[in-house]
């Protein structure tokens, strides 16, 4: 197995908020190699943009670094000064938004953006960089994509957008690339467009992909590996046929139980998960998931889960779960 | 119910300091303004030639003008006819602009384009050359200053509101509560009502002070409140005429000036935060 | 049984603006005929830009039609005062729960509200609005907040409980679960099917969202370009989509088990703009099994067996074939 390309070591994280902090990532460990698409799934709250904002270094004012490591191509990038991490940004690592609208100034064309954003390639003419950012918006799958250069981001619907973001974050070649939902805000024809776009897009550039999102579909879909989060907590890490099949932590089996998508029959009454997140500037002293887990007993509520490795790859944080 | 959501917005402006100074300050005023024959020490009009030009004493606390009167009576007095003025102009200017506005943004589109363009021809005049055309025409005076301020702040209120009517008139909530059937009436008071009226109430405080500005500025032109009715540009006149003999008197003069404005500029900015359930300080998440 | 609800050849222009309407009207819905029986779900389901709201909106009287008719229980409204005059027996929920609420009033006035809208005498307020809020589980106390102190599923709570203030005899629900997570959006679909066996309620539910529709839609209705493609009962649409948009879209959706990955794309292309309809079959230029006649002649919505309707030129014979191209 190759190297690991993006890793995150213990790293915690917490929010400053008016009368106290909010405990938005709590020891998370997890690593993507070449290659490979990584998942992580959650419900809101649970950390998933966080993480990925800190795999990127785009964390926000109010956030703090407690403790950890983010380790691209074996360096801290938390350790570097900000003027290298702005260099390792769109270069070695670049994202993917919800909202592809965020994603372009609206008061330029998708074209000047495009050229824009390779400034970094020093002493290559403006003609070359324009011709490789039609080449990219083509790959994408723009059909007219001489035409779409010339366009602003309002002027194109919704999927093309999306297509071009995509366009502006691989236009550098990035070692990883981080997309956080997207595909949320499209329709299911579109959503399935790009689904099937980035599958391509991987096996072509062979960059490692992490996508951040609740939809288990677009991760049974496109991922390698899967890591579900609760609370700020990665509870299981596990291959995505293994996760699918054989789900082995409680929140993740009652996540699955819960997707109308899985459920064969229709029954007109679903299975929910009662009682709600547990208040993140004041948790739980045992598992978070203890107050809504079925099998949960007292030393669930009273000691934090353990991390149980279950064979290759495979992790749980629960005490209930056994090799 | 809705008067417990007045306290609330209350707690919260005073929990802000600039917005508790504000409210001091302008409650200062205006208890100077409603009580002004039993706080000033002496009479404002009372000519006492003997005593003139005397610099802050105990018996005068702020000394005397060109003709011996009492400079700190005068500027108590002063405030009554300041803040008659501006509050009963912004007020009249703010009712009127909410009224348009509300037409503007709520009713057939063409009433709306009618409005509109005579907002815009309005605001086209500049404001001074405005006012001297009217004080040329009607002659100064009180009355006149209240009609010039109407006339040139109305449009300014109005468009805001009609901008904050037409975004709000396509909002789910009002979408909702035509689906519920409620009547066009219940919209406009019950619900764009009190969602619009919070931003006037905001502009309006902050504009007091700019009348106060342009009265007393009328005034020291001549073209204001007539003397010797005590007004704080009159003062200021005297003072600036005078300010060889008596250098004070300007500084005097000015402090009411500077002090109303910034406590009308605060209670504006607090009230905005205060009135927005959203921006409200402590709101409980 | 008669119908609930039954709109014929619905269709609404909208003018494209312009102060001398030299442009021409864009043409929303086009000639849309639906029935909801007394405690039927129906579920209208399409992409953004199908007409689906306002098509929910046109019902409602909210978004004046330009052709066709509405009957809500045996009487046609044609008047705004039609309208008016069923509002208390009708109730929207909103796709954004929050903004429909409105901002300056608290979640106990918001709920209450439809009483006064109708002058319906209430002794005590605050007791029913705590009535209101516990038959949609939330506390009591919720009443005092205000609704951007509320989450998503507390916020649509709360518009179901304003939606049922009344005892409406119809709700449409426009993406009732848009926004939530999965463990919240089966709480809130399971209210209203409880609320529905309580109060023998219709619902209109309008989504994209297949994987919803299949569990709580009695009945489907396919919209594409605001024109309806199919409709029948839910199972058998799930079983056998005559129309090759509603395979398309059925495909499309991401199977949540990495066994069922799709290998190639069920559906390409993107629902083309109501400014330029595509002749012939609006849907001949994202279908894959286009042929000569569809670029030319529009097909009509064709009756079938169970309550089933297809606007497709093969409706009737195209199954076994679409579905073995579409499964590869």
């Amino acid at each position: 197995m190759s190297e690991a390309v993006l890793s995150v070591e213990n790293l915690s994280l917490r929010y400053r908020v008016p009368g106290g902090t909010v405990a938005a990532l709590r020891n998370v460990s997890l690593a993507v190699r070449q290659g490979e698409v990584l998942g992580i799934a959650g419900e809101s709250g649970c950390g998933k943009s966080t993480l990925a904002a800190a795999m990127i270094d785009l964390m926000g004012a109010n956030a703090e670094v407690t403790s950890g490591e983010v380790r691209l191509n074996g360096r801290d990038i938390l350790a570097l000064s900000p003027a290298e991490r702005r260099r390792l940004r769109g270069r070695e690592i670049a994202m993917v938004f919800q909202d592809p609208m965020t994603a372009f100034s609206p008061v330029l064309t998708v074209g000047a953006q495009l050229v824009d954003f390779q400034f970094n390639l020093d002493g290559v003419p403006g003609r070359e960089k324009w011709v490789r950012a039609r080449d990219m918006l083509a790959r994408v799958g723009l059909s007219d994509p001489e035409l779409a250069m010339g366009r602003f981001p309002h002027e194109l619907s919704g999927g093309m957008r999306q297509r071009a973001a995509i366009a502006a974050a691989l236009l550098m070649r990035p070692a990883v690339l981080i997309a956080d939902e997207p595909t949320t805000a499209l329709d299911v024809t579109m959503e399935a467009q790009i689904v099937h776009l980035l599958r391509e897009l991987q096996a072509d550039y062979r960059c490692a992909i992490v996508i951040v999102t609740h939809h288990l579909g677009v991760i049974a879909e496109l991922c390698d590996r899967v890591a579900v989060m609760y609370a700020g907590v990665v509870v299981e890490e596990a291959p995505v046929d293994a996760l699918y099949h054989d789900p082995r932590h409680p929140y993740t089996r009652a996540l699955l139980a819960c997707d109308p998508a899985r459920i064969e029959a229709a029954t007109g009454r679903l299975p929910a998960i009662g009682g709600r997140l547990p208040d993140l500037s004041n948790l739980p002293p045992g598992c978070a998931f203890a107050a809504r887990c079925g099998i949960a007993t007292d030393r669930c509520r009273a000691t934090p889960p353990p991390c149980v490795a279950l064979g290759p790859g495979r992790s749980a944080l629960c005490h209930e779960v056994t090799p | 119910m809705f008067s417990g959501v007045r306290f609330r917005a209350l707690r919260a402006l005073l929990s802000d300091p600039m917005g508790a100074l504000g409210l001091i300050l302008v409650l200062i005023f205006v208890a100077m303004a409603l009580f002004a024959p039993w706080v000033a020490p002496a009479d404002p009009i009372k000519l006492n030639v003997m005593e003139k030009f005397q610099p802050p004493s105990l018996a005068h606390l702020a000394g005397t003008d060109q003709l011996g009167r009492d400079l700190l009576s005068r500027i108590v007095f002063g405030a009554r006819t300041a803040l008659s003025i501006a509050l009963t102009s912004v007020g009249l200017a703010g009712l009127g602009g909410l009224i348009l506005g509300m037409i503007a943004g709520f009713g057939p589109r063409w009433l709306d384009a009618v409005l509109v363009l005579m907002f815009d021809s309005m605001s086209s005049l500049p404001m001074i050359m405005f006012a001297l055309a009217v004080i040329t025409i009607v002659g100064p005076g009180t009355g006149t200053l209240i009609l010039v301020v109407v006339l040139v702040s109305i449009p300014a209120y109005a468009r805001l509101i009609r901008a904050q009517t037409l975004s709000l008139a396509g909002a789910d909530f009002i979408v909702a509560e035509r689906a519920m059937g409620a009547s066009s009436a219940r919209i406009l008071f019950r619900h764009l009502l009190p969602n619009v009226v919070g931003p006037l109430v905001i502009l309006l405080s902050m504009d007091v002070p700019i009348v106060i500005m342009l009265e007393a500025g009328l005034s020291y032109l001549n073209l204001g409140v007539r003397p010797p009715t005590p007004s704080w540009g009159n003062i200021l006149y005297d003072g600036y005429t005078s300010i060889r003999a008596a250098p004070y008197m300007v500084l005097i003069a000015g402090l009411p000036l500077v002090l109303s404005t910034l406590g009308f500029t605060f209670l504006g900015e607090g009230l905005r935060d205060a009135l927005d359930p959203k921006l409200r300080r402590g709101a409980a998440r | 049984m008669t119908a609930l609800l039954s709109i014929r050849d619905v269709s609404v222009d909208l003018s494209a603006g312009g102060w001398f309407g030299g442009t021409a009207p864009l043409n929303i819905l086009a000639g849309v005929t639906l029935e909801i029986v007394p405690g039927e779900t129906l579920g209208l389901v399409g992409e953004s830009g199908s007409g689906k709201t306002t098509l929910a909106r046109a019902v409602l009287g909210l978004q004046p039609i330009s052709g066709g008719r509405v009957r809500f229980d045996g009487r046609d409204l044609i008047q705004p005062a039609d309208f008016r005059a069923i509002r208390s027996r009708t109730a929207l929920m909103f796709q954004d729960a929050t903004a429909s609420l409105s901002p300056r009033m608290t979640v106990g006035e918001a709920v209450t509200e439809p009483f006064a809208i109708h002058g319906v005498a209430v002794n005590n307020h605050r007791d029913k609005a705590a009535e209101l809020l516990v038959e949609v589980g939330l506390p009591p106390e919720m009443a005092a907040r205000y609704p951007h102190e509320l989450s998503g599923g507390q916020a649509r709570r709360v518009g179901v409980a304003r939606a049922l203030a009344l005892k409406p005899a119809l709700v449409i629900a426009d993406e009732p679960t848009a926004g939530l997570d999965v463990s919240v959006q089966a709480e809130i679909l399971n209210l209203m099917a409880d609320l529905k066996d309580k109060h023998g309620l219709s619902y209109l539910i309008i989504t994209h969202n297949l994987a919803l529709v299949r569990h709580v839609a009695d009945r489907i209705a396919v919209l594409y370009l605001g024109r309806l493609v199919e409709t029948g009962p839910t199972r058998a649409i799930f079983a056998d989509p005559r129309h090759p948009y509603t395979r398309s879209l059925t495909a499309a959706e991401p199977k949540p088990d990495p066994r069922k990955r799709r290998t190639d794309l069920a559906i390409r292309g993107e629902i083309p703009s109501i400014l330029r309809r595509p002749n012939g079959c609006e849907f001949h230029t994202r279908c894959p099994l286009a042929r000569d006649i569809c670029r030319t002649q529009p097909p009509a919505l064709k009756d079938l067996d169970h309550g089933r309707a297809a606007r497709c030129h093969f409706a009737e014979n195209t199954t076994e074939g679409g579905r073995h191209e579409l499964e590869y």
